[in-house]
């Protein structure tokens, strides 16, 4: 009976745990990948956080009620990097600098990854543009194949680039 | 009768110094003021790096803050972007070309941690041709950033500096 009950249990929660796990990913998929847009897109401010999705024909960036399209086609170089941020940054980042005793050099020790996506396109008089994001790590190469896939170019292809290390943050 | 001839000597000296300084401003005014091109329009190309290796978001963003930056302080009231169509029917055109000459990427958390170490450097040859590619000025030009920011805000710098080199060299045809 209690046997019964536990697998009756586990079915449950096995099913719930995989309708929210497909709701999840339906939901990202459909709303994008979290960016900062850093300089390049026509009609967005630098440093501007939005959502990147390709879809469709389109690469769409979305912050509240702005929406920019670039046509897939019109890409002619995706690049995908590496790269750091502190992990208090913002204008609380800046606030700590002046905190006392040098902890705000301290905090710079602490930085969290970033995956940069650099795209160059073209605008309908053929003028060239491009534009900087940066995401999560990891997210840059599904962008990059996904662009690829809908018929953006790119001179470096997606293995090779996902094989290189993350070499932005040396020493001099 | 001694100290009247003193004091007119010291009258005359005084006058030539100061005529002498003026000639001298004069003229280091009239160096400093070179007379200026004419241009109506500029045409930004993407910045060319064959020997020296310069990562992408590098190249996007000097040639992005290169056309802000223009538009923002160049003094010419068109500023195209590299292949534009437009920028064929445009008369009084300028082209400027830009070739890396050296790259130095720092790191942003040396300079948060140190502040003196880890600055980014950016070395960049300047061309402004007229349409058939004639040469109209050449110049090295180069962006820093040394204690704060991003290492993209090297671009930034070197964009501003060409915008006023720009500025002092041409000046916007008449009627434009």
């Amino acid at each position: 009976m209690m046997r019964r009950y536990l697998k009756r249990v586990s079915v449950v929660v096995c099913v719930v745990m995989l309708w929210a796990g497909v709701s999840r990913a339906q939901a990202t998929a459909s709303a994008g990948t979290k960016v900062t847009q850093i300089k390049g897109l026509s009609g967005v401010k630098d440093k501007t956080g939005g959502m990147l999705a390709v879809d469709g024909s389109n690469l769409h960036f979305t912050h509240e009620q702005l929406k920019v399209d670039v046509p897939t086609a019109s890409v002619e170089d995706v690049v995908t990097g590496a790269d750091s941020q502190r992990l208090i940054h913002g204008t609380l980042g800046t606030l700590t600098m002046f905190a006392p005793y040098e902890s705000g050099r301290f905090l710079s020790l602490f930085r969290t990854k970033l995956d940069t996506l650099t795209i160059k396109y073209r605008d309908s008089d053929g003028g060239l543009h491009g534009a900087i994001f940066t995401m999560g790590t990891g997210k840059a190469e599904l962008l990059k194949k996904d662009l690829l896939d809908h018929g953006a170019h790119s001179t470096v292809p997606v293995d090779e680039n996902a094989a290189k290390p993350a070499t932005k943050e040396q020493k001099p | 009768m001694t100290g009247n001839f003193v004091n007119r000597i010291g009258s005359v000296v005084a006058m030539a110094a100061i005529t002498l300084c003026g000639a001298s401003m004069t003229g280091a005014q009239q160096k400093a003021t070179p007379a200026k091109m004419k241009a109506a329009a500029i045409k930004v190309m993407l910045i060319e790096s064959n020997e020296i290796s310069l990562p992408a978001e590098f190249q996007v963003s000097l040639y992005e803050d290169l056309i802000a930056q223009l538009k923002k302080k160049g003094g010419l009231p068109h500023v195209y972007r590299d292949g534009d169509r437009n920028a064929d029917g445009a008369s009084d055109l300028i082209v400027l070309h830009t070739t890396l000459r050296g790259f130095k990427e720092g790191s942003e958390k040396l300079r948060q941690v140190t502040t003196v170490a880890g600055a980014t450097s950016i070395t960049v040859h300047c061309a402004f041709t007229d349409k058939d590619g004639k040469t109209l000025l050449e110049q090295d030009l180069k962006g820093n950033v040394r204690f704060f920011g991003a290492n993209l805000r090297a671009t930034f710098d070197f964009a501003k500096k060409t915008a006023q080199l720009t500025r002092e060299s041409f000046s916007p045809t008449a009627g434009t």
